[in-house]
């Protein structure tokens, strides 16, 4: 909600009142050399024990929560390091590393919150931001945590074969200047080239009012590749990213030369691109990222937190169809290695795998702690945050659709004039009102069943129970993204994956440059 | 437990030094922030915190590194500093990284921009909660708040105090004030669609801020408005873009007239000063100096000390915004790496003149997501709105689509309002375009 100025914020995140979603490198931040070695713990606290925090601290930061009649406490430590390496006119001549080391302690009383946070990891600025929380609560004081235990092992869903704490900048280095040299080769109409290898490690523990405590290593590291090309004094950019919770090996020939030959087929296509038709027709979604038509027509409207307040187009729809019977919908926290994976969610709660939509019918909501809680369910394992910042919201992890009885080959023969989009770099959504959009940054048109010129940036706006509706053809050719998206709610960003299979939309609105 | 900010700065630019960095840039800020959440006739969620941090630049043996941490223990910074300047010294070197010519530290201007508001001492934790509900109260006393599903509203208050230090001369502090009030209201319409509006201010002044009453009654208001609305048809037509949400159009413009854009070849704007990029009503200066304004400040964001100079001016492009770096590797003189605040070339009428004006088109009150190619200038934006029939505003319209090309569209603009949004620093005036693209149907 439009608290603050917007310019100079990031790229894509001036918009108020509504969610969105991002790609690319709009700004890599953060990111290279350890401090300290993070570790993953076994019990108790591990890793966080280094900063001096204990138990000790931790049980007198949640009495203090505790102390004016609040239901539930928690604290959440972080600890993230973060290198960035950038190449620029044919050299890497620009890092960018990053610490981030904070504690955010909250009060919940009912659906209500107080909240408090400090960099300061000591016992008394701990039990400041205690009290700061509890004053949400005004009643008798509740008792902490006698005794804290761990439940059980966590699932590990990114494991790193190389780490990169044990990757030097002399092997980094190949890896951007290898990439430039390619994509430069590639075609001789490329003119500039950008790299940007991203990494970092994170710790997060939380732990609550009943004794719980949790720590997890969660990393990451994404890789972005852009190019200017330059044609009869026409230019175009245009790029392609890959991310994960993964180490090093993560960047294995295969998908070094994805990253290069995407990048630049998708920037010199762009020379043979026809104006894009304006108006409502059929659009063909090709497998991957065209998941984002999830993320907003669906995902942010089955957040609990939208629905518990009756904000949602959602929000009185559980159990009734939505969508054919072949359109079943999940969201999901299990897939090793994925961007949007994890362990354990922000609250503590365990994180598996969510139906949305099951054959057509809605399902389940996404739930934080408050949430599951108004609606007398167990978590979901939604609940996450940016940063020790913020509370925790019910947010998507990896989105996707499953595989559904039809054949690609038949999904674009179908279609007698439309379009066909493959390469996304945006979205967002009206929670209540449903209309959300996404921005094609560029597809092919369809014409007589057969793929045609490329289009290109276009904007594609519909709403999302009557699009779910319009989904009439599912292929099953499911594939799960490997790009780099952010999600952005509340002011809150965070990792995020999708993925679908080839799809139809038979109608929706393509906001393009010539009457269609 | 205070810590003395702009001795972290500056003991920070000497560890740089100590751990073999020549020149080093560092910025130290703190930020003290309230927030209250009201929702539905009750607090929703109340955060309050003071939170604090470094950046530092490195200039490592003609080599270039930006750094930053929360995590200010003095052996944990000590290592951090010698651990990103052994980082630096890996990389290659940029003959075009350096730290900014002093002389162009020199002459801020000597006036007091009044960014820090006394007034904020004075704000308790029982006034931000009856701010916060009055502004609830007032939503649903509008006429049809039978159809509202949700109130949520929230006011909240910052002091943001910086400190930057660079080891060849320069030493600034900036400290602001910024008061914020925000209603949303959610109706529900009889299709099930619950469509939700908003209003809210930002200001550097308490006093500058509209009664909480005002931004509920507007939520509401919109909200309501927004019932029943439905797909027009696509054709080329008149739009009249609101001044509150005008700053998502021509925000667009400012990732093309960057230095970086410029010099990496993805600007569609390259070689195009001293030509008109739009019509004679495309008239906008960049002034930091607008006493209490969101985006006013004495130097920028590489101490530059910060002056007013012309964007556009009749329509023709003037000035890029380049900083120190960029416009070494493009051989001109730095302005400055990004807006502060905008200023807009006078408008004579106000909104309700120019819908009437216009006759027949669209009000856009709200875009929806969308994009735009900085290097081609093509754009594509959702949107909302209202029809305009017979110089009035008819129905509300949604679900809607304008596409155009930057080089092209800022020529149709035919008409500015009188009314600059004052909460954002764009300060954008409400925008009448003729022959726009609008997808529909």
């Amino acid at each position: 909600m439009a608290q603050s100025d917007g310019i100079g914020r990031r790229r894509f995140m001036e918009m108020s009142g509504a969610t969105i979603i991002a790609a690319g490198a709009a700004d890599l931040m953060g990111c290279a050399t350890a401090p300290a070695r993070p570790t993953a713990p076994t019990e108790g606290i591990g890793y966080f024990s280094r900063f001096g925090v204990t138990e000790r601290m931790i049980a007198d930061a949640i009495a203090a929560a505790m102390s004016r009649g609040a239901d539930h406490a928690d604290v959440f430590f972080q600890h993230e390091v973060s290198t960035t390496l950038a190449l620029q006119d044919g050299a890497v001549n620009r890092a960018a590393a990053g610490a981030v080391l904070g504690v955010g302690v909250r009060a919940v009383k009912g659906e209500q919150q107080g909240y408090g946070f400090t960099e300061d990891l000591t016992a008394e600025a701990l039990r400041e931001c205690a009290w700061t929380a509890a004053a949400i609560a005004d009643g008798t004081p509740r008792a902490g945590p006698g005794a804290f235990h761990v439940p059980g092992r966590l699932p590990q869903r990114y494991p790193m074969k190389i780490r990169w704490d044990d990757v030097r900048p002399e092997q980094r280095l190949p890896l951007l200047t290898g990439l430039n040299e390619r994509a430069l080769a590639a075609d001789p109409r490329i003119r500039k080239v950008n790299v940007a290898l991203a990494d970092s490690v994170g710790v997060i523990l939380v732990a609550d009012a009943r004794g719980r405590i949790v720590e997890d290593l969660q990393p990451m590291t994404r890789l972005f590749l852009s190019c200017v090309a330059e044609q009869d004094g026409r230019r175009e950019e245009a790029g392609y990213n890959v991310a994960g919770r993964a180490g090093f090996e993560f960047y294995d020939a295969a998908r070094l030369d994805r990253v290069v030959r995407r990048a630049v087929e998708r920037t010199v296509n762009l020379f043979e691109a026809v104006p894009a038709p304006a108006g409502e027709m059929p659009v063909v979604l090709a497998a991957g990222s065209s998941g984002i038509l999830l993320h907003e027509a669906i995902g942010h409207g089955m957040e609990a937190d939208f629905n518990r307040k009756g904000t949602s187009i959602y929000a009185d729809k559980i159990g009734k169809p939505i969508a054919r019977p072949f359109v079943s919908i999940v969201d999901d926290a299990t897939l090793e290695g994925a961007r949007g994976a994890i362990n354990v969610d922000d609250e503590g709660n365990d994180a598996g795998r969510t139906v949305l939509v099951e054959k057509g019918v809605l399902a389940t909501y996404m739930h934080d702690a408050i949430s599951a809680r108004h609606y007398g369910v167990r978590p979901t394992g939604n609940g996450r945050r940016e940063s020790y910042r913020h509370a925790p919201l019910p947010r998507m992890r990896a989105t996707y659709m499953l595989p559904g009885p039809h054949k690609v080959e038949e999904i674009v023969a179908s279609v007698k004039k439309g379009i066909w989009c493959d390469y996304f770099t945006n979205g967002q959504v009206q929670i209540g009102a449903g209309d959300f959009t996404f921005y094609v940054k560029s597809g092919r048109m369809i014409e007589d069943g057969k793929l045609g010129r490329p289009v290109k940036d276009i904007n594609i706006i519909g709403n999302g129970p009557k699009v779910l509706e319009l989904v009439d053809m599912v292929a099953d050719d499911l594939v799960i993204d490997e790009g780099g998206w952010t999600c952005g709610k509340d002011g809150q960003m965070v990792p995020v994956s999708q993925g679908i299979p080839t799809v139809r939309v038979g109608s929706i609105t393509v906001g393009g440059q010539r009457k269609g | 437990m205070a810590i003395d900010m702009l001795d972290v700065a500056r003991a920070a630019t000497a560890m740089a030094r100590r751990a073999g960095a020549q020149d080093a840039a560092a910025v130290s800020g703190r930020t003290r922030g309230v927030s209250v959440e009201w929702r539905d006739g009750k607090v929703e969620k109340v955060s309050e915190a003071t939170t604090r941090g470094l950046s530092l630049e490195l200039y490592v043996d003609g080599r270039y590194a930006v750094v930053s941490t929360s995590d200010l223990r003095a052996e944990a910074l000590e290592r951090f500093v010698g651990d990103a300047v052994a980082l630096t010294r890996k990389l290659a070197p940029d003959p075009f990284r350096a730290l900014p010519e002093r002389a162009l530290y020199e002459g801020q201007a000597r006036v007091d921009l009044q960014l820090e508001d006394p007034a904020l001492a004075a704000v308790t934790a029982t006034r931000r909660r009856q701010a916060a509900q009055a502004a609830e109260e007032a939503a649903r006393a509008v006429k049809g708040a039978g159809a509202i599903v949700s109130v949520s509203t929230g006011t909240g208050d910052t002091l943001s105090e910086s400190w930057r230090v660079h080891t060849n001369g320069f030493e600034g502090t900036r400290r602001a004030t910024d008061f914020w009030i925000s209603a949303q209201v959610s109706v529900k319409d009889a299709d099930g669609r619950r469509p939700e509006e908003w209003d809210a201010a930002t200001g550097r002044h308490l006093a500058m801020n509209p009664q909480p009453e005002e931004v509920g009654w507007r939520a509401a208001t919109r909200a309501l408005s927004r019932l029943g609305a439905r797909k027009g048809a696509s054709a080329a037509m008149t739009l009249v873009v609101d001044a509150r949400v005008a700053g998502r159009l021509f925000g667009r413009l400012l990732d093309p007239l960057s230095g970086a854009a410029l010099q990496q070849k993805r600007s569609c704007l390259e070689g195009k000063a001293g030509l008109a990029l739009g019509s004679p009503l495309l008239d906008v200066a960049d002034d930091p100096l607008v006493p209490r304004g969101l985006g006013s400040r004495l130097f920028d964001g590489e101490g530059l000390a910060a002056r007013r100079f012309p964007v556009l001016e009749k329509g023709v492009l003037r000035n890029y915004y380049v900083d120190t770096y960029y416009g070494r590797k493009l051989k001109a003189a730095p302005t400055t790496r990004g807006p502060s605040n905008l200023a807009w070339g006078p408008g004579a009428k106000g909104q309700d003149q120019l819908v009437r004006e216009a006759g027949e088109g669209l009000l856009v009150t709200g875009f929806l997501g969308g994009n735009s190619n900085g290097t081609t200038g093509d754009f594509s934006l959702g949107l909302q709105g209202f029809r305009i029939h017979g110089g009035e505003r008819a129905e509300p319209v949604a679900e809607m689509n304008l596409s155009g090309n930057h080089l092209e569209f800022w020529k149709r603009l035919v008409a500015v309002g009188d009314d600059p949004y004052p909460y954002s620093s764009m300060r954008t005036p409400t925008l009448v375009f003729e022959g726009a693209q609008v997808a529909g149907t």
